[in-house]
């Protein structure tokens, strides 16, 4: 009986170490098979599609910029991550203003 | 492509740990580096031949210089050749703008970090301290390595050189990569992000126009904003360095509890401080040297410190005022202050790191004495104004936050509560991470979030 909670003990220790992974892992199959969506009601705004392929912009840099806003905009279960923020106390005080200033940059010492 | 996009968590990362671990251990250093090449083009389509220009010369003069049947002033003679193009390319890059008062050209992502590890390369080859690296991949690949490519941490060629051919790599070591990551990500986005708000704020009203405290608050604001910023970005690099077996340095431990400046740089940023201290001061003579030359060789290195950090003059100003109280201390505070109670110490310590972080922070002097100025009740306002209140009030339990998790207090209480209830803990870590991947979900998913509010249907 204690061997077995123990092992049971164990399995969930395993099944919880693993879930970050496949959280993961789950979230970039699903961006690859769910359709794009193509407006977004909650924000009133259309959202980016894969963008077409330019050489000009893939020498410019624009081309990742792109795709990234891509990656972005069609997030799996987007609104839902939203809410998640936005209910997270005491880190709430994030304004949502849309402004680009509020948008996440990485510092690094001036190259 | 940067570590707190969703782009780069979600699907470059697991893409590349899959082709790492998938495609056997021959090829494994071969996707690293068509990884790392891949990411660097990503967002610097033309300098990736800069990049792979800089690698290959100083591949050859690597290579020239172990050379058995060299003779001694011909090592000299590639040495310059080497330290010149490095240099070169770093100064026309970065400084041409500041130098003569021109439109200074784009400067490629990352070129200040490659540029020292390769010097460190070449400097190590010539002192014979290390052997020429014979594959071009595994050279180019110690370069390029994609987790410390853009913001370090420095890696020294000496330190991970028999890691580059053959490295061991465990589950446990994984998972510790992979929760080095996280946590590197959490400071990074739930931390720096959230505070520098703040910041930002404050920074955009004019200093005459907000209260000492507030400044103080705000300056305070920014020390955590860069402190996590940039120790969560090399914990990053140094988590994701692990996840592909390779073992990097630490390179920040805590500085803000310091107790003296020089301690505060033992601490802080330890990569640039260690190659400075191993390329620069030493080879000047170090310390024990007269008092004249100590000044000279401190004025150097802390001057090309500051100057490092960026193309500016405000920058070597930062980089002088931390020189002066360094020289202070080794000349006459040492001994004194060993006798003083820790909390004064501390109080000294973080009341200059803090003024510091103006000097770094603005770039004119106008902009740095005004608002220390304001710091020191030069401004209008002197109290808190009630708008003030309310502001900081709404970030007093991130001010709590950020100090807790600035301190080594909670490592250590979590390992003595580690020793006594091991199974609890291991259970709560792994629940800390899931909750903790959520959470960065939702803010990185926020960033970029972008309500058009004049939309007409």
């Amino acid at each position: 009986m204690q061997m077995n909670s123990k092992k049971r003990f164990i399995t969930i220790q395993n099944i919880l170490g693993m879930l970050p992974y496949l959280f993961i892992l789950a979230m970039f199959i699903l961006h690859l098979i769910l359709p794009a969506k193509t407006f977004s009601k909650e924000e009133k705004r259309y959202l980016a599609q894969w963008p077409v392929f330019h050489m000009e912009d893939v020498l410019d840099g624009i081309y990742g910029t792109k795709v990234e806003t891509y990656f972005s905009d069609q997030f799996p279960f987007r609104n839902f991550w939203i809410h998640i923020q936005k209910s997270s106390v005491p880190l709430n005080i994030y304004k949502d203003t849309g402004d680009p200033k509020y948008r996440s940059e990485i510092w690094i010492p001036v190259e | 492509m940067v570590f707190s996009s969703l782009f780069f968590t979600f699907a470059f990362l697991p893409v590349t740990i899959i082709l790492y671990y998938s495609l056997g251990k021959n090829l494994r250093n071969i996707v690293l580096l068509i990884a790392s090449l891949f990411f660097y083009a990503w967002g610097e389509p033309v300098y990736v031949l800069l990049m792979c220009g800089s690698i290959i010369i100083n591949y050859c003069i690597g290579i020239l210089l172990g050379r058995d049947d060299i003779i001694r002033g011909k090592r000299k003679y590639y040495l310059i050749i080497s330290l010149v193009f490095n240099l070169g390319c770093l100064g026309y890059f970065k400084y041409s703008g500041m130098i003569i008062s021109t439109v200074a050209p784009l400067l490629p992502i990352g070129i200040s970090f490659y540029t020292f590890q390769t010097l460190s390369y070449v400097i190590d080859v010539y002192r014979k301290k290390i052997r020429p690296q014979r594959s071009l991949i595994l050279f180019a690949l110690y370069i390029t390595m994609f987790p410390q490519l853009v913001a370090g941490p420095i890696v020294n060629y000496a330190d991970i050189e028999s890691q580059l051919s053959d490295r061991i790599i465990t589950v446990k070591e994984f998972h510790l990569g992979m929760r080095g990551f996280l946590c590197g990500l959490a400071k990074k986005v739930l931390l720096a992000n959230n505070i520098g708000m703040l910041w930002s704020e404050v920074k955009a009203i004019p200093s005459i126009e907000i209260s000492a405290s507030m400044a103080w608050a705000g300056i305070i604001a920014f020390a955590f904003q860069i402190y996590f910023d940039f120790s969560g970005y090399s914990d990053m690099a140094i988590g994701l360095g692990k996840i592909f077996g390779f073992r990097f340095k630490g390179n920040f431990l805590y500085p803000y509890i310091s107790q003296s400046i020089s301690e505060f740089w033992r601490r802080w940023h330890i990569s640039l401080g260690s190659w400075f201290k191993e390329y620069v001061y030493i080879p000047l003579g170090g310390s024990r040297v007269g008092k004249g030359k100590l000044i000279r060789n401190l004025f150097v290195v802390w001057f090309l410190t500051g100057l490092w950090h960026g193309a500016s003059w405000n920058f070597v100003l930062w980089g002088l005022y931390f020189g002066i109280l360094i020289l202070i201390e080794k000349l006459f505070l040492h001994k004194s202050m060993e006798g003083l109670p820790k909390v004064v110490r501390h109080i000294y310590s973080l009341l200059f790191i803090v003024i510091g972080w103006v000097f770094f922070e603005f770039t004119t002097l106008t902009d740095i004495f005004g608002f220390l100025q304001t710091m020191f009740g030069g401004g209008v306002n002197i109290i808190l104004q009630v708008q003030e209140i309310a502001k900081l009030k709404s970030y007093a339990i991130l001010y709590v936050i950020c100090t807790v998790a600035a301190l080594p207090l909670p490592m250590k209480l979590a390992l003595s509560f580690k020793k006594v209830h091991y199974n609890i803990y291991e259970l709560a870590v792994k629940v800390y991470y899931c909750i903790l991947i959520f959470l960065l979900t939702g803010y990185m998913v926020n960033s970029t979030y972008n309500p058009f509010i004049y939309f007409r249907f």
